[in-house]
């Protein structure tokens, strides 16, 4: 085992993250009993556009949903098998599969175990998949929109609206572009009025907006922390932490979470130097979803002192970047910090539209380089010793390309790791082949354990 | 300075021993069920062989797929590394090396020195090229260390697609029933493989010299094709399935100070 | 004349490079059969898909991780290998990720002067689609321009609508021909026909489909017809599968491939807004399964044609690992079914194995006959 070199100290909000996410499968299962709504869509989607409809409505989003089934893995197993013999494709998205899988056997990820909402995997009495009202999804890569579509058709025909979005990089972006999506979100809005028979309440969208500009440019501020030697947080927690960006990047609970507690709390231990791997020795980063049902190999990394920092994945995904003055990448810039004031639906959506089209972990669905050009960036302002490339089988949408990406970190001068796996089939994954690849690559990068 | 290097394979056990930087005895011995013991009836082969007793060892090495069963020895290197230390001391100009053994093939570009620089590991789809040969050898009914000559008999480019070991055997059924001859059957075969061995070391890039190690490399067939795919000459040891527990054996020496 | 299109298929290479000597113009290739060829056409731009060759390769291994579809490496190995090297531009338009693999590789390793990714819209079912779909084509069309140094005129976008329309046309009455109790043409044949036609000048391409036509009013197959077969799924050009297929007796008359009635089956419609009309084109056609939500319009689609085509029962084929067709195909297989048609399922790869197929194959014929006797 590396030497000792820091003080580490576990997170304090550790309790409020669970909190956060219990309460967001409680309330969603649970919305009916107070006559509220559930709807289901991806954690890509733009969440901000339903919170118009009231503030009891609650969603589940599919893909925390189908890592959360990947995470308990005799569930998992169960789903993966049912979706199998339903006829479906053992290569496809392994969160989808999950998915179907617990709506196939109607079985839900969550239940009562004496009263308290939990994980299934603890006890209690299991319950059916709570049905949504309807669905609401964006098309981002190949399986987004035919995602829902099974699942109305299994649901036997739950209203489904799926916003395209797929209208090329940002650095091409174009006014054409804009108000197709924009179009599409207003379409969207009048066809929520039509299934839910509620009115629509553009105030709730415009705050919902500024919420969801608020928790991702926050997440991005704290992922920008560690830069810092040592990490103040390492990518295993940081699963935990950005998890709740992609339940409800667009609700107050979250943003409030993001910007006054976790935020604090972080830049506190940069402030006393408390490292969340007390060896550090060596930094890397990882790429796309990991295997969550083996996340101990980040832990088996430990031992030789090395910790990952995070992940375009991590950073990317939930959080929103720009070039700051001084040429860095830091947080987005809020709109309420840029005077900006939204003060209708056309111009929220339009804002909504440009904010999220911008986002990192999207780009590279155009073109690997402008990932690669990402990637070397953090792997210089992040400090990093190597890259570990999770060839991800479960996912085509976020593996795309990555190829590319490991020819261009090589010629950046960044030493690269792969290894293969799936991030919510574990049958697909090999432990013991992972970690040996993982000792030959750390011997590579010359650290002893 | 006594050394030994143990390279405990998914097939076979592997013992080096080496005495100031030259190997004074080597042994084989079947891993089977048991890796531990398999290990240690190497290792004492071993000893044997070099007339020595375990006392003058000063330090052991292990490596390969079951490296942790080795109790006796004094600490482990991982194949990739092995593999760029003895092919460095075999053939210091090799900068790209390729080792197919009996369940995993792996790239590894190194530098002059014998440090790793990249490397590349086969993926499931790809593993076992070795096991893989000798399946087609049952279904072909040769014996396996015949169909590296029965295939060099033949001139003919049959394509198979060997991205799946289960997929690829049903090929052959194909072939069989088609009465395609028997050396074109090989020759297909080895073939098929080199093509995945070759895309995976393409991965990491081919640059001169190239050096062929491990077990696989004692297949002529195998390798003819492997040259023909990728286009260069490979440096070949006389020993090829050694040439890891050689480099757990340097890696012993260097850690016990002598290198 | 029927033995044409063959040859240009299996010489595509050596056409391109001839074409460009005797024209001097540009040679575009492309990815996807969503790339609006009535614009290339008006700018005197020869479009090539760019299609495998169904060889085992080791060259993209670095490039496109093995997850991916077997087509879109076999795609960018013959770039890698350089037997496109006459190419002046490459673009794609927006559909399923695997290809578009090939595209972005393309562009980063085999860059050519002119690249282009069109961003067509994949919500095709939404009243916005064609309005947007209308704008990318109004931006594609500036580029080209811009690139040729030439504009592109009314009148050129109306030569170029009528020469891919003429096609289409020809095309459909060569299919309206298989309907027949006796069809005059091999499902071999006929994907010559198509997938040449995504290789070849097409006023070169339809001249000699006239003549095929004239040719097929008396010809025979020299066989007996056979088991009427339908083929659905992803881009097939398996010759090797096809021929297997027929060569057991039966006939393939009709398909749902994007390298058969996908590609040609409807015109764009005459209207004042030209590019209006060709973005109405596109949204209307039939669907990619990439594009084919929340409505499955594909259904009664591939159904209609199997009643107008008389079809006994339906081979579906996808490229393993193709996520699009992975999503319809379960769906498909059901509706063929509950409307009384059996299917099998096969998958692509590179090459097939073909002894494995021909054994499925014949037990899915045999099956069939038994039905008719019962």
């Amino acid at each position: 085992m590396a030497e000792m070199k820091y003080k580490t100290e576990k997170l304090k909000c550790w309790d409020e993250v669970k909190n956060i996410r219990m309460d967001y499968y409680k309330n969603y299962t649970e919305a009916h009993d107070k006559g509220g709504l559930r709807w289901a869509g991806g954690a890509w989607t733009l969440d901000a556009v339903p919170a118009g409809l009231g503030e009891d409505v609650y969603p589940i989003t599919s893909e925390p949903y189908g890592a959360s089934i990947a995470f308990d893995k005799q569930l998992s197993l169960e789903c993966l098998e049912a979706a199998e013999k339903a006829g479906w494709a053992r290569d496809l998205c392994a969160y989808m599969r999950n998915y179907w899988g617990s709506i196939i056997l109607d079985k839900f990820a969550f239940n009562y175990k004496e009263g308290e909402f939990g994980p299934r995997f603890r006890g209690g009495d299991a319950i059916g998949f709570p049905k949504p009202d309807f669905l609401w999804q964006d098309h981002i890569c190949c399986s987004h929109a035919k995602w829902y579509q099974i699942v109305s058709e299994l649901e036997k025909g739950i209203p489904m609206f799926c916003v395209d979005v797929g209208v090329g990089p940002y650095t091409e972006i174009t006014d054409n572009r804009v108000k197709y999506v924009v179009d599409q979100l207003k379409d969207g809005i009048e066809w929520m009025e039509k299934v839910t028979k509620r009115d629509y309440d553009d105030e709730l969208l415009i705050k919902a907006v500024y919420n969801h500009c608020r928790a991702t440019s926050k997440w991005a501020e704290v992922c920008a922390l560690n830069k810092n030697i040592p990490a103040p947080l390492d990518e295993k927690s940081m699963y935990s932490l950005y998890v709740l960006g992609t339940l409800h990047k667009a609700s107050q609970r979250v943003a409030d979470f993001y910007e006054k507690i976790l935020l604090p709390e972080v830049k506190d231990r940069v402030k006393r130097g408390i490292a969340a791997v007390g060896n550090e020795q060596c930094r890397v980063m990882s790429d796309t979803q990991p295997p969550w049902a083996f996340l101990k190999v980040f832990r088996y990394l430990e031992q030789y002192g090395c910790v990952s920092i995070g992940s375009l994945y991590t950073f990317g995904l939930i959080g929103m970047w720009e070039e700051k003055e001084d040429g860095s990448w830091g947080p987005k810039t809020m709109p309420q910090d840029q005077g900006i004031e939204l003060t209708n639906r056309d111009e929220a959506l339009d804002y909504y539209v440009r904010w999220e089209l911008n986002k990192p972990e999207w780009q590279h669905f155009y073109s690997p380089q402008l990932k690669s050009e990402m990637m070397i960036r953090i792997a210089k302002e992040w400090k990093l010793n190597g890259i570990m490339l999770h060839y991800n089988r479960g996912c085509e949408g976020l593996s795309l390309g990555i190829a590319e990406n490991r020819l261009a970190l090589l010629k950046a001068g960044f030493p690269v790791m792969t290894f293969e796996g799936n991030m919510g089939d574990e049958r697909e994954f090999d432990e013991a082949g992972t970690t040996t690849r993982m000792d030959a690559f750390m011997e590579t990068l010359g650290v002893k354990r | 300075m006594i050394t030994a290097g143990v390279d405990c394979g998914a097939k076979n056990t592997k013992v080096v021993i080496l005495k100031d930087g030259n190997i004074v005895s080597k042994s084989t011995v079947l891993s089977g069920f048991d890796q531990k013991s398999a290990a240690q009836e190497a290792f004492s082969e071993a000893l044997s062989q070099a007339n020595l007793g375990k006392e003058d060892v000063v330090h052991i090495t292990a490596t390969g797929a079951g490296k942790k069963e080795v109790d006796f020895a004094n600490n482990t290197v991982t194949e990739v590394g092995a593999d760029a230390k003895g092919t460095n001391k075999l053939f210091p100009s090799v900068r790209t090396i390729i080792d197919v053994g009996a369940e995993e093939g792996r790239a590894i570009k190194s530098d002059g020195s014998g440090k790793v620089i990249d490397f590349a590991i086969n993926e499931k789809c790809a593993a076992g090229a070795g096991s893989f040969t000798e399946s087609m050898a049952r279904a072909l009914e040769v014996k396996v260390e015949d169909l590296g000559d029965l295939s060099l008999k033949s001139t003919k480019e049959i394509q198979m697609n060997a991205q799946c070991a289960v997929f690829a055997e049903s090929e052959v059924v194909t072939l069989v029933h088609a009465k395609t001859p028997k050396e074109d059957m090989a020759k297909a075969v080895h073939d098929a493989i080199a093509s995945r061995i070759t895309s995976m070391v393409r991965k990491i890039g081919v640059e001169n010299d190239v050096a062929l190690i491990g077990g696989v490399a004692k297949n002529k067939g195998f390798v003819k094709s492997l040259k023909d795919d990728l286009g260069v000459e490979l440096k070949m040891p006389e020993d090829p399935e050694y040439v890891t527990a050689l480099g757990a054996a340097i890696v012993a020496s260097e850690r016990a100070g002598g290198a | 004349m029927i033995e044409m299109f063959k040859e240009w298929y299996e010489n595509r290479h050596e056409y391109a490079k001839h074409w460009k000597e005797k024209t001097g113009g540009k040679v575009m290739g492309y990815f996807c059969t969503y790339v609006p060829e009535e614009i290339l056409y008006a700018a005197n731009i020869l479009p090539v898909r760019i299609l495998g060759s169904h060889e085992p390769q080791e060259v993209t291994e670095p490039h496109i991780f093995a997850m991916y579809c077997p087509f879109c490496r076999d795609c960018l190995a013959q770039g890698l290998k350089g037997r496109y090297d006459y190419l002046d531009g490459t673009m794609i338009a927006q559909s399923c990720l695997h290809v578009r693999q090939s595209f972005t590789s393309w562009q980063l390793h085999i860059p050519t002067a002119y690249s282009y990714y069109l961003p067509m819209p994949n919500h095709v079912q939404s009243p916005r689609a064609v309005d947007f779909l209308k704008g990318e084509l109004e931006r594609f069309k500036e580029s080209i321009e811009e690139w040729t140094g030439k504009e592109i005129t009314d009148e050129d976008l109306a030569r170029g609508i009528e020469i891919v329309n003429k096609n289409r046309r020809l095309m459909k009455q060569v299919y309206e021909l298989r309907k027949k109790e006796k069809p005059p043409l091999t499902g071999l044949e006929a994907m010559y026909m198509v997938v040449s036609s995504q290789m070849v000048d097409k006023e070169e391409h339809n001249r000699i489909l006239v003549e095929a036509l004239k040719e097929l009013e008396t010809r025979d197959i020299g066989r007996e017809v056979g088991q009427r077969l339908m083929i659905i799924g992803s881009e097939d050009d398996d010759s090797a599968f096809i021929s297997m297929v027929e060569s057991l007796g039966a006939t393939f008359v009709v398909d749902d491939h994007c390298t058969g009635t996908r590609y040609f089956w409807n015109e764009v419609e005459p209207k004042e807004d030209k590019l209006n009309a060709i973005a109405e084109r596109y949204i209307k056609r039939p669907a990619c399964p990439s594009k084919d939500w929340p409505e499955r319009t594909r259904l009664p689609h591939i159904l209609s044609l199997a009643k107008d085509y008389s079809v006994s029962g339906a081979i579906l084929i996808q490229q393993k690992f193709c996520d699009p067709h992975e999503l319809d195909i379960p769906a498909i297989n059901k509706y063929l079914k509950e409307n009384g048609i059996p299917s099998l399922f096969l998958e692509f790869d590179v090459t097939v194995p073909i002894g494995q197929f021909r054994i499925r194959t014949e037990a899915f014929l045999e099956m069939l006959s038994e039905e008719d006797l019962f």
